[in-house]
């Protein structure tokens, strides 16, 4: 397309290459499309756009909170401890409460006694 | 080399970068007339450069549509330091792409065989027209974002900067596609004088 000195390394637009595509591209009336652009922009919102707008502002609200929310669960520290006594069952006897309170987890023939002696 | 309808000649550098930013302003306050002078302005290259990305000039037209009220809503989003060009064509290639990758029904026909050299040569009538459809299937052989870069850079005359942001790739990516766009256009048209 173009003869001379330029190449594609150029690092100038190539005039006649320039001309040759703005020619092949050059759109219709323009006046039309102004027109029609500007109208556009004048028209109120449509519903599917208006909508698309509540779900996106829908969203980000959700996920604003979602933060907020898992900010406070965060803040809220360690859990609350749970009294020994509570872990205890109630119809046990001082063998249970042994065995839930101990530091050292219990040999099964312990559990199996401890249960044993629990449903007499 | 950007161009401008014969009847609203912008002033230029640092002075049109102010207008712009002037009229994009008064656009976000409301002013359609201000509106209607931005897309006066850059709806010459918006066309081109969807109609790049699409071919077909109706559905490139409707990109572009896109794209002028995409804007006005995003307004907020520019920076008035800097052109408003730019900024408005990444704008464009977007709403372009995104309607290729919705088009379904309408193809890119592949080049004629009288398009790709050895054919008659029209007469000289119809020698422009001819060319044009040439061009056009030859730009559409090149992957799309070749096909805007070398727009963007020989039609409408912007940097390879200014492209490199407009696309949001590296300057000398490119430098690259530009280089691969003129070499391949030029194959492809190389027995046309």
């Amino acid at each position: 397309m173009t003869t001379g000195p330029m190449t594609p390394f150029d690092h100038r637009p190539d005039p006649r290459l320039g001309e040759a595509l703005r020619a092949a591209l050059e759109p219709g009336d323009q006046a039309a499309f102004v027109a029609r652009v500007v109208a556009a922009a004048a028209r109120p919102a449509r519903t599917l756009d208006v909508l698309a707008t509540w779900a996106r502002r829908g969203l980000a609200a959700a996920m604003a909170a979602a933060a907020v929310a898992g900010f406070l669960v965060g803040r809220g520290g360690e859990p609350a401890t749970i009294p020994e006594d509570t872990l205890a069952p109630t119809s046990a006897g001082a063998a249970s409460i042994a065995l839930v309170t101990a530091a050292r987890p219990p040999d099964a023939s312990v559990v199996f006694t401890t249960l044993v002696n629990g449903s007499r | 080399m950007k161009p401008e309808p014969p009847s609203a000649q912008p002033p230029e550098g640092p002075a049109r970068i102010e207008d712009e930013a002037e009229l994009a302003t008064r656009a976000r306050a409301g002013d359609r007339a201000a509106f209607g002078r931005l897309v006066e302005r850059f709806a010459p290259q918006a066309r081109r450069v969807a109609r790049a990305v699409l071919q077909d000039p109706h559905d490139a037209d409707d990109a572009a549509q896109d794209a002028f009220l995409a804007a006005l809503v995003k307004l907020d989003q520019y920076d008035p330091r800097r052109p408003f060009g730019p900024w408005l064509m990444r704008i464009v290639a977007n709403a372009a792409t995104d309607r290729r990758r919705r088009r379904t029904v309408r193809q890119v026909e592949p080049l004629a065989p009288e398009l790709t050299g050895g054919g008659p040569r029209p007469d000289r009538e119809a020698e422009q027209s001819a060319l044009g459809d040439r061009l056009r299937a030859a730009l559409a052989e090149l992957p799309e974002r070749r096909r805007i870069a070398v727009v963007l850079f020989d039609v409408e005359g912007y940097s390879h900067a200014e492209i490199a942001q407009i696309l949001g790739i590296p300057e000398g990516t490119v430098r690259s596609e530009v280089f691969h766009a003129r070499r391949r256009l030029r194959e492809l048209l190389a027995d046309w004088r």
